[in-house]
């Protein structure tokens, strides 16, 4: 039996929530049943990973550690090889935590996760995963065990893997320019893919039982990014018309669509379970963009390679991956969605890089120029922080992380194009991710509390491993949220603690593989990239 | 491990990766099929198909560049065989 579902609603934001269960004039409510849940449950904002990114942050929800315990940073995963930097992707097999799915299945509960991102390769679990980022063509063979996609081409109406799956062509799009036309077509090309895997979410519920049961919905993040003019109160203009009009009603559509899938599966749930929402991160307005590396240039930490006008270097140079002259390169910043700056260090004499002596004076002076920066309208700082990793990404990963992680004083995503002048302002505001998203709890034994305390990422895993009935492992970061369940409930239920986590099986390459790194195609990593 | 029994297990692994791709090779895969020519393969699906690798062989973080790659350049096109060839020393190592 279902004791606890949970629905993760990537980038999932109080700013628009709150208005979609709001009596909007000619609009009325988008989602009465979320407004249900909000006035009988209780909610915090939630406080994502130092770099708000859907891999590193999901992961922190997965596992209940920071991305320097868990070891995903960001999209993809890189690697500086002195004269080059290797690229690939990061998958399941690079989280070095126990997952939630791995803790309650050998815990002999059951589960069910569908569309989370970093669960392909589907590990071992009792009970069925079908992963999100993966496309069609590869979602058979990642989807656990192998006979649910043929139970689900059975038995789900119209099931469309095509529909359902990851589409890099398209969504690379989610932080392009789009004209008009093509914005409207982008967001409704996530209508049908959200339906998908409410029907996907809806037949294992309803078939399985799996004593947690989790579903993601991503459309939430890819809207934002795309149409957030149309959806943050303070922007979204007072009576729309034509292309405006249009825009609001396809994400009032979207919105309206996402109530009641949540309202079906909490039925489905019934009235004994406990029903939890987390977002990743939050939305915000971005109003300017920073060219990260281009300001690096201009400091002297970086220069860009010769463009040689080959089909190779003019595709590098159309790439979201920094093409540079690394012999002449300290500082630089890898990808946009990083948000961060890699400072290179000589492994020996002569080699490229600053020496290791002189590696915090290099970083202090490096954060001083960053913070130097201003805005070039307000004269404001640019950057509104900058984060030295050991402080904010302690574990045994720590330096796979960016030396420094930059937040912008409008939280947007850098650039890494070649480009000039380094700062310039958007034409529009466009979504970026804010790092406050959203935690929520509903129905028996939990307190209708309205808001409560800022809480924790990390805080979502023990959370829900406690609406189960099991301990809490002592080495996870995060805490459960105690008042988010009545006090009769938590009586009789108090807290457990456990052992620590197990060691994921797959992370024990030999030494000798260890040592070595896979390397993958370029040009495929350019679809992951958040451009400008 | 010899490498007919890599083969072998390669052409098991591809044809269930492919059994979706809606289309039929002319006739079954042997060391001569070519990912990209034969079998349609996307350059996203080499990625899917080295984890794919590395989960039947049981390895991880193996130098795929040293198969991808020749002379700073990302080759054509493989074939099982070339694969098979490029696998032998690391499923012994495992």
């Amino acid at each position: 039996m279902t004791s606890t579902l949970f629905i993760g609603l990537d980038g999932c934001t109080f700013t628009v929530l709150n208005e979609m269960v709001k009596d909007l004039p000619g609009e009325g409510i988008t989602m009465p049943f979320m407004k249900k849940v909000l006035e009988g449950g209780v909610r915090a904002r939630l406080r994502s990973t130092p770099n708000p990114l859907t891999p590193p942050a999901w992961c922190s929800i997965m596992t209940g550690k920071n991305p320097g315990a868990h070891g995903v940073f960001d999209f993809i995963r890189a690697e500086d090889k002195g004269g080059e930097v290797f690229w690939t992707l990061y998958d399941a097999r690079d989280v070095d935590s126990e997952m939630i799915w791995s803790i309650a299945s050998r815990k002999k509960k059951s589960v069910a996760a569908l569309n989370f991102p970093l669960t392909a390769p589907p590990p071992e679990v009792n009970g069925c995963i079908v992963p999100g980022f993966i496309p069609a063509k590869h979602l058979r063979r990642n989807t656990h065990p192998r006979e649910l996609f043929e139970r689900l081409k059975q038995n789900v109406p119209d099931f469309n893997p095509k529909e359902l799956a990851w589409d890099f062509d398209n969504e690379k799009q989610a932080l392009e320019v789009l004209s008009p036309e093509d914005t409207e077509k982008w967001v409704r090309y996530h209508l049908p893919r959200e339906e998908q895997w409410f029907k996907v979410a809806e037949y294992v519920l309803e078939n399985d039982k799996p004593d947690l049961m989790a579903v993601m919905f991503d459309g939430t993040d890819k809207i934002q990014h795309q149409a957030w003019p149309s959806l943050d109160p303070a922007l979204v203009p007072k009576n729309p018309q034509g292309h405006d009009l249009a825009m609001r009603q396809v994400c009032l559509e979207y919105f309206r669509n996402l109530d009641r899938y949540i309202e079906r599966l909490v039925s489905l749930a019934g009235p004994e379970a406990q029903v939890f929402f987390a977002s990743d991160h939050g939305f915000t307005a971005s109003t300017d963009v920073l060219r990260i590396n281009a300001y690096l240039a201009e400091l002297g930490y970086l220069t860009w390679a010769e463009n040689d006008g080959s089909e190779q270097a003019l595709r590098r140079e159309a790439s979201d991956f920094a093409n540079l002259d690394w012999s002449k390169t300290t500082a630089y910043c890898r990808t946009p969605s990083s948000n961060g700056i890699h400072i290179r260090v000589a492994e020996k004499p002569g080699d490229p890089g600053i020496s290791p002596d002189d590696y915090e004076r290099f970083r202090d002076k490096l954060i001083a120029d960053l913070k130097a920066l201003r805005h070039p309208i307000t004269g404001k700082a640019f950057v509104a922080d900058v984060l030295k990793r050991e402080e904010w990404f302690p574990g045994a990963h720590m330096k796979e992380a960016c030396d420094l992680t930059l937040v912008l004083h409008d939280h947007g995503f850098v650039s890494i194009r070649n480009l000039s002048p380094s700062v310039v302002q958007r034409p529009t505001p466009a979504g970026t991710h804010h790092p406050d998203g959203i935690f929520l709890a509903y129905g028996k034994g939990i307190a209708p509390r309205g808001e409560v305390d800022l809480q924790q990422i990390v805080d979502v895993c023990p959370t829900l491993l406690h609406s189960m009935g099991l301990s809490v492992p002592s080495d996870l970061e995060g805490q459960v949220a105690l008042n988010f369940f009545d006090e009769g409930w938590l009586q009789e239920h108090p807290v457990k603690q456990g052992a620590k986590t197990r060691a994921v099986a797959s992370r024990a390459p030999s030494e000798e593989m260890d040592a070595q790194e896979r390397q993958q195609m370029i040009e495929q990593l350019q679809m992951l990239g958040y451009m400008e | 491990m010899a490498p007919d029994t890599i083969i072998a297990r390669l052409i098991a692994l591809l044809e269930d990766f492919t059994q979706d791709w809606d289309q039929e090779p002319d006739a079954g895969m042997s060391a001569d099929t070519l990912l990209l020519a034969d079998l349609g393969f996307e350059s996203v699906d080499i990625i899917q198909l080295t984890v794919a690798i590395e989960e039947e062989f049981k390895l991880f973080r193996t130098p795929f560049d040293k198969l991808l790659m020749k002379d700073g350049r990302y080759v054509d096109d493989l074939s099982i065989g070339q694969i098979a060839t490029f696998l032998q020393p690391y499923v012994q190592a495992a």
